[in-house]
């Protein structure tokens, strides 16, 4: 096996024991679950699984993952380099509370995240009974939706744009100040484009980890079908009638899009090396 | 200990770092590998501490071939180029490491260990070091805990990868100096890596002057400079 | 003062004072509404009726069977991972073979997919209408709606975690401590042991921590494989849904206090490690 894999022999050792335990995980636990879900979908084949897709019930739930995701990721884009910025830039009472925060989403697990903002957005609940004056209804709506995949994603986009706002050379500005440019313009023009590659990665792993989030999402959703029924959910109910068939033809659907996410993240990343040097 | 290289090839994929060469390192000489970036004198040297396997030929140490055998039997003392220390060790830990490493039964007593690295501390001039880490320490004092650490295992040759390359001038002088010394001490065979032409000719027995994966030229530095086998050498030891 | 605040002039790599505050209020209110809010809501809902409710929520035999799970399948779970990662980052950074780049990605996938479609494939795979499920289930061997189920979705997720963290500070440490042990007479173990892991222990210590934050918090996957039975196959998190399905809000919500309390002791380590050892963590963050 070592001859066969290996490009060049190595003088370290254990190259067959650290390969064999990673392949054996990586199968059992990644790569044999994934080709069952495939291998349902070829068994049903192409036609059967078009028309289990192609409901107004699923396309619904598909289309509001997605547009949620993207609305929060959008959201989060602004605010995650706000919040990026003002950490590395400034110094401020407290900053230090706020950096550890904002890795909040990572460890608190969703369906906590869910019940909280719930409770809160409820109509009877704190931000529920200040918004009610203005007409507006988040618990139970899509702006629900919104809300609890905004709490899911920032910490994606900050924790991306943070260490490369940390890495800018102060020459850069310098050298635009010098040739006249006022700080906006020097924001717009030279910062901007060199976060762009980090933005734009921050971005699609929180839109990434957003499609398909569940735990949050259900409590503040309502789930009414066709309005605030997102597809994970869908899934879990054609489970629940043991229709394993339609819950694997959506659970395929949100797999092509997480492949062509996973393509996305990728190709960003090599363009960016290509033009920066480095992400 | 002398050491004969047959025909020795190494290829990367499709670019070959050594074309077959041949070489033979008297016992106790002390050798010097010269060439630009790429020549392939590293990897002759890292064939040779079994650290590169070769895809053709033979390395035979004291006559006995040795193409095979692992790097922990080889017992080559071998100094990195950027040291490699260990960060997370003392300067007594890192030279007592590989006699720690030893099997049980062929390892020193701790008291043994103790007195070995003291002596050695002493060989490099630096016996009050052996408690710092090595962040602590200058280029220099790197270098010869490295150097050091090379020697505690009692090694059977010394390989050397750019000795002096990270060190400024006026240290890289002393150093050569405490090279010397320590070889001569000694008597171990050995073999340096180098891209300075002055430091090869200076320091060296025997230089090894290396372009492409292929030896141009071997001699003593007087005969090299006297007569140069190619253009090559003629130029770059002209520079 | 005033006058010579305005016109001392503003250094060219910075904004006006008064953008920087506009700014930093900005994040400020940004971030009290989106996490602080929610953190807080955890406690005061927990504490509705007190610590009377709080404690009688605990003495739930569902409540506590619920986190004996949790913690079982963390203490399960981690350590596996932990072995994997550490595997995995030998393997990808000490030896060039072929496919290499290939691999991370199927290590990063489980990243973006779905918690629900990982428990679906498992459900798929192991489930009772699967050839394989069926044999296992006749041999009394269940996966789905079984502990081994709840496992293997916990390492679906967590899977990249440790490795992730390891591989890019190892492949900045680069080959050649480990070359120079070996040339000191070390074997593969003692050049592992005694180089490897002292220098990437704080980078694998900050995996773990992650991995382990994801594995007690697991959701969704959880959800599907588990059937969620109580006291058999309920977690804290599927325990806390079912509470509040339930309307046991104070129920419900003392448990997402047990887990936000876990998840404020992984962010307060997290601190930690990145105060103390930032150097070492560098290469993991750039990542």
């Amino acid at each position: 096996m070592r001859a066969g894999i290996l490009r060049s022999p190595s003088p370290l050792p254990g190259f067959g024991l650290s390969f064999g335990i990673m392949m054996t995980v990586l199968s059992i636990v990644v790569l044999l679950p994934i080709g069952a879900l495939l291998g349902r979908g070829l068994m049903i084949g192409p036609a059967d699984l078009w028309d289990m897709v192609n409901s107004r019930r699923i396309w619904s739930a598909l289309t509001l993952s997605f547009r949620a995701a993207l609305i929060a990721s959008l959201f989060n884009l602004v605010f995650g380099l706000l919040l990026a910025w003002v950490l590395v830039r400034y110094r401020f009472w407290g900053r230090r509370f706020v950096d550890a925060a904002v890795d909040l989403p990572f460890a608190l697990p969703t369906a906590v995240a869910g019940i909280a903002l719930t409770a809160l957005y409820a109509p009877n609940g704190v931000f529920g009974q200040a918004l009610a004056p203005f007409g507006l209804q988040v618990a139970y709506t899509e702006v629900g939706i919104w809300v609890a995949l905004v709490f899911i994603g920032l910490p994606f986009v900050v924790r991306t744009v943070q260490p490369v706002i940390e890495e800018l050379e102060p020459d850069l500005e310098e050298v635009s100040a010098t040739l006249g440019a006022r700080r906006t313009h020097t924001l717009r023009r030279v910062i901007l484009p060199t976060l762009t590659p980090a933005l734009l990665t921050g971005f699609a792993l929180a839109l990434a980890r957003s499609v398909g989030e569940y735990g949050s999402v259900i409590f503040i959703a309502g789930n009414i079908p066709n309005l605030t029924e997102i597809a994970p959910l869908l899934i879990v109910i054609r489970l629940e009638e043991y229709n394993y068939d339609a819950a694997a033809a959506i659970g395929i659907a949100m797999l092509v899009v997480s492949f062509a996410m996973l393509l996305a993240i990728n190709a960003i990343q090599v363009w960016s090396r290509r033009r920066i040097g480095n992400v | 200990m002398n050491i004969e290289i047959e025909e020795l090839a190494k290829e990367f994929g499709t670019t070959r770092a050594l074309h077959p060469v041949s070489l033979s390192i008297p016992s106790g000489a002390l050798v010097a590998l010269l060439g630009p970036s790429g020549s392939g004198k590293t990897t002759l040297l890292r064939v040779l501490g079994g650290l590169e396997f070769p895809t053709s030929g033979r390395v035979l140490f004291g006559g006995l071939d040795a193409t095979g055998l692992s790097v922990q039997d080889r017992r080559a003392g071998f100094v990195f180029q950027s040291y490699a220390l260990f960060r997370h060790m003392t300067v007594f830990e890192n030279i007592a490491y590989g006699l720690r490493a030893r099997p049980r039964r062929e390892r020193p007593a701790e008291a043994e260990i103790v007195r070995r690295v003291n002596r050695l501390l002493e060989l490099i001039q630096l016996p009050e070091i052996g408690g710092r880490y090595p962040n602590q320490l200058s280029g220099g004092q790197r270098q010869r805990v490295a150097l050091a650490r090379a020697l505690a295992i009692e090694p059977r040759m010394l390989l050397l990868d750019e000795p002096f390359g990270a060190l400024d001038a006026k240290v890289r002088k002393e150093l050569r100096q405490g090279l010397r010394e320590i070889h001569d001490r000694t008597g171990l065979t050995t073999v340096f890596v180098t891209h300075d032409q002055e430091e090869a000719m200076e320091l060296a027995d025997l230089v090894v002057i290396m372009s492409m994966g292929r030896i141009e030229q071997v001699g003593k530095p007087t005969e090299i400079r006297a007569r140069p086998a190619t253009d090559f050498v003629r130029d770059f030891t002209a520079a | 003062m005033s006058d010579i605040a305005l016109t001392r002039p503003v250094p060219v790599t910075t904004e006006p004072p008064l953008a920087r505050y506009l700014l930093i209020g900005l994040a400020a209110v940004f971030v009290a509404l989106f996490l602080f809010a929610p953190l807080v809501t955890v406690f005061v809902e927990a504490l509705r009726q007190g610590w009377v409710g709080v404690i009688d929520a605990l003495r739930l035999p569902d409540a506590q069977a619920a986190i004996r799970m949790t913690l079982t399948i963390a203490a399960i779970a981690v350590p596996l991972n932990a072995t994997f990662g550490i595997a995995a980052a030998w393997a990808i950074t000490k030896f060039d073979f072929r496919g290499k780049a290939f691999l991370i990605t199927l290590i990063d996938l489980p990243f973006s997919v779905s918690p629900v479609v990982a428990g679906l494939m498992l459900v798929l795979l192991f489930g009772a209408n699967s050839t394989l499920g069926g044999w296992l289930i006749a041999n009394d061997m269940p996966i789905v709606f079984a502990f081994p189920g709840i496992l293997l979705a916990t390492l679906f997720v967590t899977f990249p975690f440790v490795a992730r963290e390891i591989i890019p500070v190892m492949i900045e440490q680069g080959r050649t401590e480990e070359e120079a042990a070996l040339t000191l007479g070390a074997s593969g173990w003692r050049t592992f042991f005694t180089v490897t892991l002292p220098n990437i222990r704080w980078a694998l210590l900050y995996g773990v921590l992650l991995c382990n934050a994801r594995a007690m918090g697991e959701f969704g996957a959880v959800a599907v494989v588990s059937g969620k039975i109580r006291g058999e196959t309920a977690t804290m998190p599927t325990m806390v849904e079912m509470f509040y399905n339930e309307y046991l809000s104070v129920a419900a919500f003392t448990l997402a206090a047990v887990l936000a309390m876990l998840a404020l002791l992984t962010l307060l380590l997290k601190s930690l490690l990145e105060w103390r050892h930032a150097e070492l963590l560098a290469a993991t963050r750039r990542h």
